[in-house]
């Protein structure tokens, strides 16, 4: 049986899709944090060092670090290795230019502790609506 | 949904009848707008955008701005840019093939965006902002100077907004655009008398420290040059978010303010943490950062008199094109010791370990406070005289 959550926030960048999560606990700096020809997380300290953020709900705190971060998730998209969207708990300058000028949905004020890795996740950001879809276990 | 009021105009160019650039450039504004309560977009004097050296970022600004470059966009106000990682005298012929010619790739975008060539962390040398001018700049150590020293009125932005107000020539009026934002919320007491350049950063390291993103009243300085004021302001916004600072006596504070009181001790543990070896040989001797005005490169031109540099020490002098033009009457004199007055770059943004550097000696806090992790150096910091007394024969 499924069990479907729903969470309400703020739509920041308009769009819709349907893609797992992949949630971390911790911000995200795309310079640095993020290998831009691979779209893998390479930093050893993050949690999901050796992940791929490819076509993922990618759900964390906030951005930190460079402002040149943004610059990072646009060459992600263009090469195909971005995120399908962004849900943040708190939004800020870094991610908020960097999910516009990729033209990634985003939505903030999620209470991401709600979701886990490998949720099925409807994003309609321009409602600000996230629809978390919980497999139940055992 | 909008909550920034667009004129008609702006509302088109959201909505990309003026092509994709121009869209996702007043996208960028109208966002950020939105997420700090702006009312609406004003236009401004001119832009100062940062994000430059492909030392510090790699390529990661590449794709966009050669999108933006071949949308056929351009800039619409005066825009200058911050340094890049060399000069064209003396690191061009040393550093590795390959990296120059990633840097001249990216110059060249900034130039097709019709960005000035002015590479330079403080453009105001350039041209000074107007008092209470409008300013959507980069480079948080010429923010803090246009805000507390010009009295003109910019928020720190990063990179890719200056870019956007830039091409749109407008910022949301957010943050410190507004009177009422740019009130002292502290006061900061100095019990302590500042002797020199190292000093003045000193305080700047230890009060960006503490102060979070609260604008200081800061107490008790006697007299302080504008350079200064620059090595205070740039130490500052590099360990902390302030933007600007104010320090006349005859600012008014309305209500009983927080209160930090600065003791000698803290100025002299301050210090001491930015020299992270116990010795005085570097390999590099570093002033101009942020770069030297005319007036500190007359000065360094008039104590250097006839000596020469030692052996196996660098010593370099980094300053903007048009500062290096202004001053050819000291320039002759500086670089006849061995010297090297570079342009367009700084040790900071140039890769200084591909140069052999280990050690570097320098006056500004804001560098001894980065290099250890943007170079992986030691730092030696020491004011002015002290720079050139290591620098050059006795």
């Amino acid at each position: 049986m499924a069990k479907c959550i729903i969470l309400h926030g703020r739509g920041i960048v308009e769009g819709y899709c349907k893609a797992q999560a992949l949630v971390s606990t911790k911000p995200i700096s795309f310079l640095g944090d993020v290998d831009s020809e691979t779209g893998i997380i390479i930093e050893k300290k993050h949690d999901l060092y050796g992940i791929s953020i490819k076509d993922k709900v990618l759900c964390f705190p906030h951005g930190h670090g460079s402002t040149v971060g943004s610059y990072v998730l646009y060459s992600l998209a263009k090469k195909g290795l971005a995120p399908k969207a962004i849900i943040n708990h708190k939004a800020d300058p870094v991610i908020v230019v960097g999910a516009v000028i990729a033209n990634i949905p985003m939505i903030e004020k999620i209470d991401i502790s709600k979701i886990d890795t490998g949720d099925m996740v409807e994003v309609d950001a321009y409602k600000g609506i996230v629809k978390v879809l919980k497999t139940e276990e055992g | 949904m909008k909550s920034t009021y667009l004129t008609k105009e702006e509302e088109h160019i959201y909505d990309g009848e003026f092509g994709w650039a121009k869209q996702v450039c007043m996208k960028i504004l109208v966002k950020l707008g939105e997420l700090f309560d702006a009312s609406r977009l004003i236009p401004i004097e001119s832009a100062h955008v940062s994000g430059v050296s492909y030392k510090t970022l790699g390529e990661a600004p590449t794709d966009f701005l050669e999108a933006l470059a071949n949308a056929g966009e351009k800039v619409n106000v005066e825009a200058t840019l911050n340094p890049q990682s060399l000069d064209p005298k003396y690191l061009a012929v040393r550093l590795p093939k390959h990296l120059i010619e990633m840097q001249l790739k990216l110059c060249k975008i900034f130039e097709r965006l019709g960005f000035e060539g002015s590479f330079t962390c403080t453009p105001y040398y350039i041209k000074k902002p107007r008092k209470g001018a409008h300013l959507a700049w980069a480079e948080s150590s010429a923010v803090v100077y246009a805000n507390s020293v010009l009295g003109a009125w910019t928020n720190r932005e990063g990179g890719p907004s200056a870019l956007a107000a830039a091409i749109i020539g407008k910022t949301p009026d957010c943050g410190i655009h507004r009177a009422v934002n740019r009130k002292p919320k502290v006061i900061a007491e100095v019990r302590s008398s500042l002797e020199n350049d190292v000093d003045y950063g000193a305080l700047g390291i230890f009060l960006g420290k503490i102060l979070e993103d609260k604008i200081p009243l800061i107490k008790g300085l006697k007299n302080p040059s504008m350079e200064h004021l620059k090595q205070l302001g740039a130490a500052l916004a590099s360990a902390g978010m302030v933007n600007m600072f104010h320090y006349k006596d005859e600012v008014k504070t309305e209500e009983r303010l927080e209160k930090i009181v600065v003791e000698p001790k803290d100025i002299k543990e301050t210090v001491g943490e930015l020299t992270t070896v116990p010795t005085q040989k570097p390999d590099l001797v570093f002033v101009g950062c942020p770069h030297c005005s005319l007036h500190e490169i007359k000065e360094i031109a008039n104590t250097i008199g006839n000596r020469k540099v030692r052996d196996k020490i660098e010593f370099w002098i980094c300053t903007s094109r048009l500062v290096k033009e202004k001053a050819k009457a000291y320039v002759h004199k500086i670089e006849a010791s061995g010297a090297k007055i570079l342009t367009d770059t700084c040790a900071v943004v140039t890769w200084t370990d591909k140069l052999g550097i280990k050690t570097i000696m320098t006056n500004s806090a804001k560098t001894a406070h980065y290099a250890p992790t943007l170079n992986k150096v030691e730092t030696i910091l020491a004011p002015l005289r002290e720079c050139l007394k290591t620098a050059l024969k006795e």
